[in-house]
């Protein structure tokens, strides 16, 4: 198989950002585990794939939603009445579960890694550079 | 003055020129991607208990006829012939339409990366630099019809069924209102596959690209777009003149609703202005 040098070298890329965030999150949740009894439940947002070429990872944040990262880059996914999820690179189609819009997000993605932007919308993106914040409390 | 909003297809080649003028114009000074952070930082999905105003509620069609009307505006100052044309997609619907030609929108993505690479819009023009999006493109995205699961543009027909609603919008006043002008419009339906995208929703999925997501401003073609769904809403409106703006009082406490959603008179962000306010375009601009 050709692999084009672009898509090798996003590849090559993709490893070494989840290579690292990997190891980061990893080095997290050892330090966080030890206060978890043993055989906790299963975390159902929980997924860690390849799809379409990156890493999509989920999990439960804090408060109980979810959070998606592709290539280890926040992915904000937003609820919908109907149940399902939307994310900010795909605002036109609810899907039923979280994997299922960062699925969707990858498809639409194209090549470029996701922005800053694409970790909170529905905020203030704020033009100096520093944390959105919220217009709609 | 009133002042008129023509169908993009029958623009002279002048007025083409002219409107693609202001808006680099515009995104050279830096104004334009104003606009498109003001539609990012207003987007709310209508299951995250927060207020929402552009979208999955019934102020999408006022506070998106305010936004037309801004850019609009910051046209004007630059050229003071220009207004926004509007796009029939029940028409023009190929990607071999004028609109997409090269002395106006520029065409369809390339095949590796989804970048357009003719007209003004092209990257390589050196005029259009994408700042703020959802991915670090610099560079304008479309994909026509999704060709790897094909969608296609509404037509008249599905536009007729929208028109044949009698009220603007019912409750719950969001993307699961199963009738109502406002939500047949915007397009969020149940179903399966493409079924789930209609009307509004589905134009930006067909585009695809940038203008699937938060950052769908930076392509020119979403004012093109929005200014058809204004007209549409305009000409309900003519077809309907008692049919007034739901909900007129704010959903009170104790409903799921409740401080959701934009009533009647309640001020829309960022402007201020009720979506009552709204209603009547007739002193600004007509359709052509």
């Amino acid at each position: 198989m050709i692999v084009p040098r672009r898509v090798a070298l996003r590849s090559l890329f993709a490893l070494a950002v989840t290579a690292f965030t990997g190891g980061a999150l990893g080095r997290i949740a050892t330090r966080t585990t030890p206060g978890a009894p043993s055989g906790a439940p299963h975390d159902p947002l929980a997924f860690d794939e390849m799809y379409g070429g990156r890493r999509i990872r989920g999990f439960s944040g804090p408060g109980g939603t979810p959070v998606a990262l592709v290539d280890g880059r926040p992915l904000h996914l937003m609820r919908c009445a109907d149940g399902g999820y939307v994310s900010p690179i795909d605002h036109y189609a609810s899907c039923p579960t979280p994997l299922a819009a960062t699925r969707a997000a990858v498809d639409e993605l194209g090549t470029a890694p996701l922005s800053r932007f694409a970790a909170a919308h529905g905020v203030h993106t704020d033009p100096t550079g520093g944390s959105p914040r919220g217009v709609h409390a | 003055m009133v002042y008129t909003r023509k169908n993009q297809r029958d623009l002279t080649g002048a007025e083409r020129r002219k409107f693609v003028a202001a808006v680099l114009e515009l995104k050279r000074t830096g104004a334009y991607d104003e606009f498109v952070r003001t539609h990012i930082d207003h987007y709310t999905a209508d299951g995250e208990g927060r207020l929402r105003t552009a979208h999955m509620a019934p102020s999408f069609l006022p506070w998106h006829r305010r936004f037309l009307l801004e850019f609009e505006k910051a046209l004007r100052r630059i050229d003071g012939t220009v207004s926004v044309p509007y796009w029939d997609w029940t028409r023009d619907n190929s990607p071999a339409s004028s609109i997409w030609g090269e002395d106006f929108m520029g065409g369809n993505g390339r095949r590796a990366d989804l970048q357009v690479m003719t007209g003004p819009f092209a990257h390589s023009s050196g005029r259009w630099n994408v700042t703020y999006a959802m991915s670090e493109t610099r560079f304008l995205t479309r994909d026509f019809g999704r060709p790897r699961d094909p969608v296609a543009l509404p037509t008249q027909a599905q536009l007729d069924e929208v028109m044949r609603e009698r009220v603007y919008d019912v409750a719950p006043w969001n993307s699961t209102s199963a009738s109502g002008f406002r939500n047949r419009l915007e397009g969020w339906a149940s179903g399966q596959g493409n079924e789930r995208f209609r009307i509004h929703n589905r134009v930006h999925r067909w585009v695809g690209g940038l203008m699937l997501g938060g950052g769908s401003v930076n392509d020119p073609v979403f004012w093109l777009h929005h200014s058809f769904v204004d007209l549409v809403w305009s000409r309900w409106q003519q077809r309907n003149p008692g049919a007034a703006y739901l909900p007129a009082e704010p959903p009170p406490l104790g409903d799921a609703q409740y401080r959701k959603v934009v009533s009647r008179h309640q001020p829309m962000e960022p402007w201020g202005v009720t979506p009552a306010e709204l209603f009547d375009h007739s002193r600004i601009y007509r359709y052509a």
